[in-house]
């Protein structure tokens, strides 16, 4: 029996557990795919503020108001982007069909309000303001448009949430914030946001909380807080602070790891297994079979041993440099390390690969897998490459990882749906020819899928024509 | 203006500045201390942290040798609680002519620094890291030394004893009334000027001492600047110090120091005492030395890279031989020079000390002095060599376990930064003593931000505290957090690659991304 047989088999196989990831994965299951998610980590989920950032920052318009509008304008000066590819409904879709799939994963009440059309402006840690397309229901009362009197509320006990610093430079921004502490009872003096977390999910420690705070409370409206208002029931644990307190409450995201960002995981990782999707975190992508280009199936190693997962399809959402899925040796030559794909965006070898200033743009930061106009590997064309792992891209410079994740996540569950076509095994089950469910399951829309073989957009040159083209 | 009244003036709060306070405080003179940046910032600070037992000088610089040794016991007993007793280990690598061992036996025997040669098993069996193809391995008394506490230590022992240290103090001006120094004009952080009128000025600003001099109106007091870069690894790859047994040249001392190891050093002369510049093809040079001595140096995480000044004494040499300074200055002599002006110029209450090395920190500072006292005409023995220095009279060496064992023993205390486990009462403590807003200060008095995050986590902390507790306006702190994240960031990227790469993305991300630090008030706009 050669390795081959003994592979498990899917329909499609994705390469990271990070929001683009498990985006491409919920999608392809949804979309009745046998779908596998093979993580080495967890994704930037845990360390991102768990919010949807689409676009805060373009050339000539920082921060970005209306991230919808600004698209055709990154489009035009950044060909490359990734959002210059997908154009700018796919975006839109995108973001419909997260909102849609959140609401149905997520506990009762917690969801994700906002929309492409305009930034909401979210207080940081820091008292900056950060703009955000959609942001979680417990940070919505904290967009700066509705901000005018507001109390930023800490503990000494949390070192990773200064009210002072925060409050300070938020008047400076030209809201009346003032900064409060009140002391907790925890038994620790290094309490994380994940531990208060916890404890405000316990009745009787929350109306402790909401005593000492609310008696150092004064005329204003709102409360910031740093982004600890529950685990696993935010909505309630906000509905009963806002009803304690008689004010409107919202989190501020403070240091990793993200309390926000991890219900969003546990979203994504809920709606996955309700569409059938298998999830292996752990398992480290350590080598392909290949053949003309294809991928055949990669060996994963997990729980001490080595597994091969076979798929026609392959989604590569492994991330960029921070996930160390593109590495930099000591000699400055760079390496995607999961496939040994070629990249894109590294300068040559005598160029620099950082500059100075840490407040540059560095040159290294638009580097990604090399990808065709399908966002297809250039070196392997069954492999369909999304999130950070695209290049042409600043994630948090231009404030779009979040947006592109879910916007390229859609696209290859839409690209390799489209490809499996009657192959899918699921297909098998039902008639052939047209993808199962395809009107039960939101978001997967035969009609704007993207086209199986050649792009048709092939020849275009304007990138906002491009969508459109593609949606016939 | 405001005015103080001392008897003596030292400029420059580097190792030998602090040394010459310590040693006339001790010595029972009234003293001022002026630097204009922070305590040890300069060439001091910019150290891979050897304390030297000689035996690098042994062949080529056997007066050099013979100091080093003498200044290295002394150390140990004064200033114990600052250095780490990681002895030292010469080794014989493919690369280097194995002739020159019996040479350096012999030197080490001829200038009594202790040497015993040792199996080439039992050298790797206690660093495992070593290039396995060594052919002979000795065992010498080098150590490493914290310079920011022994300076710290020394400027505390000075205060102690009456010294006024000013650190942010800029020198304006020297005052001179004819053939006789005065004193000087310092200008401090806020633009206010102090006139320091003192019997004795000491020149101890290292390589920046021909400009000090220039100032007093003296000409000639040649320091070349030899520039060099040191690499620091995110742990220990070795627990002594390493060197390679051959005639001192670029790359070739590994040395272990607090929670990291700094490979060290090249030697390139500048015209500038201010140049920082680190250039692709010296890293590139370390690297590979770095690999001949631990093989997989290449592979492992380089947490930054930075650049130390030495001043090379030239004496009036320099004048002649103009043509050398494009070259490698390892051929000037790393002795200290004692520049009596009295003597040399005719200008009296002005002594320059300068050159050297940190070992010889002390003999430095008694010679200053022991002139100083003489332009005085006054019998003042030198205590140095006997009097601990506070936080090292219970002779105990620093071990590497010291902060672990502190943490666990008060496990109530919160960690502000976790790599270096500094706690926050610390912080607090020296933000609350601090002379200045600049989170940079406290990284040189506490570590923090030294290791492997470089400062992603504890620095939003820190900068919170310090508007806290420092009662710091928003904008000062926020420049402040803004100079720091450039300051790190100026070690890390020249030598990023490989793991470090992508802490420096969490960095970037939770500064960038989560902080946006770009938008604070003030901040430059970004491109």
């Amino acid at each position: 029996m050669s390795w081959a047989d003994a592979a498990r088999r899917f329909d499609a196989v994705v390469i990271g557990a990070g929001t683009a990831g498990m985006t491409a994965a919920i999608a392809l299951a949804q979309a009745g795919a046998r779908v596998c998610v093979l993580a080495f980590g967890l994704g930037s989920t845990h360390l991102a503020a768990g919010t949807i950032d689409v676009l805060g920052a373009i050339d000539g318009e920082d921060p970005v108001r209306s991230p919808q509008r600004s698209l055709a304008r990154l489009a035009s000066a950044r060909p490359d982007h990734p959002y210059a590819l997908m154009g700018a409904s796919t975006v839109a879709e995108a973001l419909a069909w997260f909102a849609r799939t959140f609401a149905g994963a997520a506990p009762r009440g917690y969801g994700y309000v906002g929309d492409a059309g305009r930034n909401m402006m979210l207080p940081t840690a820091l008292g900056t303001l950060r703009p955000s397309a959609l942001v979680p229901t417990t940070m919505a009362a904290g967009d700066a448009a509705g901000l005018d009197r507001v109390a930023i509320a800490g503990t000494p006990a949390l070192r990773d949430f200064h009210p002072g610093l925060c409050a300070a430079n938020l008047r400076d921004a030209g809201i009346r914030a003032r900064a409060v502490q009140i002391q907790l009872d925890l038994d620790r003096a290094d309490a994380s946001a994940l531990g208060v977390a916890r404890r405000l999910e316990e009745p009787a420690w929350r109306a402790a909380f909401c005593r000492r705070l609310g008696a150092v409370l004064g005329a204003e409206d709102r409360v910031g807080l740093p982004a600890m208002i529950g685990l696993h029931q935010a909505a309630q644990v906000l509905a009963d602070m806002e009803q304690r307190l008689q004010r409107r409450v919202f989190e501020i995201p403070t240091l990793p790891p993200s309390v926000p960002g991890m219900r969003l995981f546990e979203a994504l990782r809920r709606a996955l297994r309700a569409a059938g999707g298998t999830l292996v975190l752990g398992a480290e992508v350590s080598g392909a079979e290949r053949s003309g280009g294809r991928v055949l199936s990669v060996a994963a190693r997990s729980a001490g041993r080595q597994t091969r997962y076979r798929a026609p399809w392959f989604v590569l959402a492994s991330g960029g440099l921070g996930a160390g899925a593109i590495e930099l040796d000591s000699r400055g030559r760079a390496r995607e390390r999961v496939l040994g794909l070629g990249l894109r965006g590294v300068a040559p070898a005598s160029a620099p690969r950082f500059v100075e200033d840490f407040f540059a743009e560095q040159p290294l930061a638009r580097v990604g897998v090399a990808v065709d106009e399908r966002l297809c590997a250039q070196d392997a064309p069954n492999v369909v490459v999304a999130g950070a792992a695209l290049p042409g891209q600043a994630p948090w410079l231009e404030g779009c990882g979040e947006g592109v994740a879910l916007a390229s996540g859609l696209w290859a569950a839409r690209l390799v749906s489209a490809e499996l076509g009657g192959r899918c095994q699921a297909t098998q089950r039902s008639s052939p020819g047209s993808m199962p469910g395809d009107a039960a399951k939101p978001g997967i829309d035969a009609t704007r899928r993207p086209s199986p073989g050649s792009m048709p957009g092939d020849t275009a040159t304007e990138s906002g024509d491009r969508c459109q083209r593609m949606e016939r | 203006m405001g005015a103080l009244e001392t008897d003596l003036l030292v400029i420059g709060g580097g190792a030998t500045g602090a040394g010459v306070a310590w040693d006339a405080a001790l010595r029972g003179l009234r003293v001022v201390l002026v630097d204009r940046h922070d305590l040890a910032e300069g060439t001091s600070g910019r150290f891979h942290g050897l304390l030297h037992s000689g035996a690098r000088y042994v062949v080529q610089d056997p007066a050099a040798a013979r100091d080093c040794i003498a200044e290295n016991r002394i150390l140990r007993r004064v200033a114990a609680g600052c250095i780490e007793d990681t002895g030292g280990l010469f080794v014989t690598t493919p690369w280097d002519d194995p002739q020159y061992a019996e040479l350096f036996a012999a030197g080490c025997a001829r200038n009594g620094v202790d040497c015993e040669e040792i199996d080439v098993a039992r050298a790797l069996r206690s660093e495992p890291r070593l290039n396995p193809r060594i052919s002979r391995a000795f065992v010498v008394p080098d150590a490493s030394i914290d310079v920011w506490k022994t300076v710290r230590a020394m400027a505390r022992g000075a205060r102690e004893r009456g010294a006024r240290v000013l650190a942010h103090h800029e020198l304006v001006a020297i005052e001179r009334a004819g053939d006789r120094v005065l004193g000087a004009v310092v200008r401090d952080g806020r633009g206010d000027e102090l006139r320091i009128h003192a019997r004795i000025t000491v020149n101890a600003a290292g390589a920046w001492a021909g400009r000090v001099a220039l100032l007093a109106g003296i000409e000639g007091v040649r320091v070349l600047p030899g520039r060099g870069i040191m690499i620091a690894t995110n742990h220990r790859l070795v627990n002594t110090v390493v060197n390679r047994c051959k005639p001192p040249a670029d790359g070739d001392i590994l040395v272990p120091i607090r929670t990291v190891s700094v490979i060290g050093s090249t030697d390139r002369l500048t015209d500038d005492p201010d140049d920082q510049t680190v250039h692709p093809d010296e890293v590139k040079l370390l690297l590979d030395e770095g690999e001949r001595l631990v093989p997989g140096f290449r592979r492992a995480r380089l947490l930054r890279v930075w650049t130390g000044v030495r001043p090379l004494f030239d004496g009036d040499r320099a004048q002649e031989e103009g043509g050398r300074r494009d070259g490698e200055s390892r051929d000037i002599t790393r002795a200290h020079a004692l520049l009596d002006h009295g003597l040399r110029d005719g200008v009296a209450g002005f002594v320059t000390i300068t050159g050297g090395k940190l070992t010889t920190l002390r003999l430095m500072a008694q010679q200053a002095v022991d002139a100083a006292c003489r332009q005085l005409g006054e019998q003042r023995p030198c205590h140095t060599d006997t009097e601990p220095l506070p936080g090292s009279r219970s002779g105990r060496h620093l071990a590497l376990g010291d902060r672990l064992a502190r943490k666990e023993a008060a496990r109530e205390e919160q960690l502000i930064c976790e790599c270096e486990l500094v706690p926050r009462s610390w912080l607090e403590l020296a933000i609350r003593q601090a002379a200045s807003s600049d989170l940079d200060d406290v990284r040189r008095q506490l570590r923090l931000g030294m290791g492997p995050c470089q400062g992603g986590f504890c620095i939003y902390r820190a900068a919170g505290i310090l508007h806290e507790v420092g009662e710091l306006a928003a904008a000062e702190t926020n420049a402040s957090l803004r100079a720091f994240l450039q300051e790190r960031w100026k070690g890390v990227w020249p030598v990023l690659h490989g793991d470090q790469l992508r802490q420096a993305r969490l960095d970037e991300w939770i500064f960038h991304g989560l902080l946006a630090v770009g938008r604070l008030p003030a901040g430059e706009a970004r491109t």
